[in-house]
């Protein structure tokens, strides 16, 4: 028998029991559909996380330090030479004020930055141009606002306000550029160099968070626990406190906390797909059995006109595969639409959870799940069609050509 | 000239929970090419049991078939199945084709057990239908829209398309009238006249006269006609057939 012949019999068999196979492969489609919609989120999500930052920021590296004692600058020099498996490291200051344009108030958070802050966190600048090095040589009174911070102070985030001025606190600030905002903030935020943030709004070059972009050579699987001891000695700290001593969130950490926090959604998930896929694959038994008993004197006629067993349970095998399949086609189809219906749901409320950025949330679809989809489909029709297929092949001709 | 079927001492012996059917108590048989035979006998004779046997969907519990001198018993499954594909043909008393498939798909049925090349098939099967004279504008019909001749002579195409050595025929004129009947026998006639081998199962002596030879069989045993009429002779109690 011929691989096309099978196929032609499988095809004309279905089509024979059209309605009836539908409702049966119901339970592998919502099985499929729960296992591609799962699948999507989740790459969707890291996608959106990892992709969204660029490669760049896989290795970046945020450093918190939780110390009883004030920094300064000399750390901060001292640091860099400290550790050379940072290609650029750099240090930021917190501070809030209120914020005054011609027109418009409003209270923004004030960011001191050193001239090297863009290498790290790959800011992307609508207008302007960064703080240079003599900015922050001379604690210049320049800042750049982010789009949020444009929007509240001058009304519209695409107004050109470089060479305009604000007033922060007690100063007035030239306007040097414009920084594109991932976030929509309550207020804005408003980048100054470090030394006047020092000088100005904070009132002290200690710093309490460092970023780092690490070299292209280093392992980041290690770098968390390299970068902790290696803070640990510069500031002396006891051996059994550095862990309480420092945060160090690399991007891989921040995707291990994802993957825990995803693992929850995962396993309902697969339970609900696979007790779908187990109550289908019993369906799809019981349709292949009640198949056979139907066809009994058709499957009696083709053995006395030639037909092998093996013909037979081939038959009858392909046909609860093909069922199968086309079930995993059909719940493929609404796991993707399924994905990008709930991506647009909760997409906003999930990324904004998990990261700062406003951005999109896309399902992914990925070649493997669909392989690895399509893999289940045939196991299941194989397995659950092989007990069917074994009694029609093992059936009498003489028997079943008389059956009634 | 080697026999097509040549059965010796055949015995079948049925096993069921009632017990022991002895439906064939020694029966020999030869049938040569070219012939036209026609088995009859009463209702439970062992006609079918015997016809079974021939279209080697059953064993013998003893004794030795030989299809063209090939010893069946000898063979597996796969070999047995490969000889009903290539070197026998069936025709039913219920016709059994598959009834949401065309007349040209029925036909091609058992072409695609005997790994005949694809585009011989329509070939074969539209030879195989002319000699049944059943007129092209049904070939693209559904075989359950035919009548019940045509779907006999549909299943006689069925039997034919793979050139058997032998064609079995079951009371393959039971469900029809006696016109239509006698229509499907011409049909048989014409084979045979053309060369084939034909084995025609019968309990109605009108259809026996359509064969070259007919032996009868009685209570799982064979004889000849001349037996047959010696019997009857002997004892006019009995009829003949029922
Ligand atoms: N599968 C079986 N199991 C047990 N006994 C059987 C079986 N098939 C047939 N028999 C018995 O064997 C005997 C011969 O049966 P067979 O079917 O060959 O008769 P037949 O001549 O074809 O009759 P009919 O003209 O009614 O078709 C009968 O007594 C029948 O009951
Ligand atoms: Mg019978």
């Amino acid at each position: 028998m011929k691989a096309r012949d099978l196929l032609y019999e499988t095809a004309s068999a279905l089509d024979a029991n059209r309605g009836r196979s539908l409702l049966t492969i119901l339970g592998i489609v919502i099985g499929i559909g729960a296992v591609i919609a799962m699948t999507a989120l989740i790459s969707g999500i890291k996608q959106s996380l990892v992709g969204d930052l660029g490669l760049d920021q896989a290795r970046m590296v945020e450093m918190y330090l939780l110390l009883d004692r004030q920094t300064s600058f000399d750390d901060y020099n001292n640091l860099v030479d400290y550790m050379p498996e940072y290609e650029t490291l750099t240090i930021m200051a917190y501070g809030s004020g209120k914020a005054t344009s011609a027109t418009k108030s409003v209270d923004v958070s004030v960011l001191g930055v050193l001239p090297n802050y863009p290498d790290v966190m790959g800011t992307k600048l609508t207008q302007g141009a960064f703080i240079t090095p003599e900015d922050e040589e001379a604690g210049s009174l320049v800042v750049l606002l982010d789009q949020s911070a444009v929007r509240n102070l001058f009304g519209n985030q695409n107004e050109s306000v470089v060479g305009k001025s604000v007033q922060v606190g007690d100063a007035t600030y030239a306007i040097i550029g414009v920084v594109e905002s991932s976030a929509s903030r309550e207020g804005g935020r408003i980048y100054m160099p470090y030394s006047t943030c020092a000088a100005r709004i904070t009132g002290t070059w200690s710093f309490d968070s460092m970023s780092g972009l690490a070299a292209s050579d280093v392992d980041m699987s290690t770098i968390e626990k390299t970068t902790k001891s290696k803070l640990g000695a510069y500031f002396g700290i006891k051996e059994e406190d550095v862990e309480d001593s420092f945060y160090v969130y690399t991007m891989q950490s921040m995707l291990d906390e994802l993957n825990a926090t995803m693992a929850a959604f995962q396993i309902l998930m697969t339970s609900v797909a696979g007790i779908s896929l187990l109550v289908g694959g019993i369906g799809i038994m019981n349709m292949m059995l009640t198949n056979v008993t139907e066809r009994i004197r058709e499957i009696g006629l083709r053995k006395a006109l030639g037909a092998r067993s093996s013909d037979i349970t081939k038959q009858f095998l392909l046909e609860s595969v093909c069922l199968c399949i086309s079930g995993g086609i059909i719940g493929i189809i609404f796991g993707y639409l399924g994905a990008y219906a709930l991506a647009g749901l909760a997409g906003s409320s999930i990324t904004q959870a998990i990261s700062t950025g406003e951005t999109k949330l896309v399902p992914v679809i990925d070649i493997r799940a669909v392989a690895f989809a399509a893999g289940i489909c045939i196991l299941i029709g194989a397995v659950f069609g092989y007990y069917p297929a074994r009694q029609a092949a093992k059936l009498d001709p003489v028997e079943s050509l008389h059956y009634q | 000239m080697l026999p097509v079927i040549d059965i010796k001492k055949v015995h079948r012996i049925y096993e069921s929970a009632a017990g022991y059917t002895h439906a064939l108590k020694g029966v020999s048989l030869q049938v040569q090419r070219g012939e036209f035979l026609c088995i009859m006998g009463p209702s439970g004779s062992g006609k079918s049991t015997l016809m079974n046997i021939l279209g080697c969907l059953d064993t013998p519990t003893s004794g030795t078939f030989l299809l063209e001198g090939v010893d069946v018993s000898q063979l597996t499954d796969d070999e047995l199945a490969e000889l009903r594909a290539t070197r026998l043909g069936f025709v039913f008393q219920s016709f059994n084709l598959l009834p949401r498939a065309t007349v040209l798909r029925n036909v091609m049925l058992p072409l695609i057990y005997s790994d005949c090349p694809v585009p011989e098939r329509e070939v074969r099967a539209v030879k195989a239908l002319a000699s049944v004279s059943l007129p092209a504008d049904y070939y693209d019909h559904r075989s359950n829209e035919l009548s019940g001749g045509q779907m006999q002579r549909v299943a006689i195409a069925r039997a034919l398309v793979n050139d058997p050595a032998v064609i079995l025929a079951d009371e393959p004129t039971g469900n029809l009238d006696s016109a239509t009947g006698e229509m499907v026998l011409k049909t048989f006639r014409r084979l045979r006249d053309a060369g084939k081998t034909i084995v025609l199962i019968t309990h109605d002596p009108e259809v026996s006269e359509w064969a070259d030879r007919t032996v009868h069989i009685r209570d799982g045993k064979l004889f000849t006609d001349e037996q047959e009429r010696a019997l009857v002779a002997a004892h006019p109690g009995t009829r003949s057939h029922t």
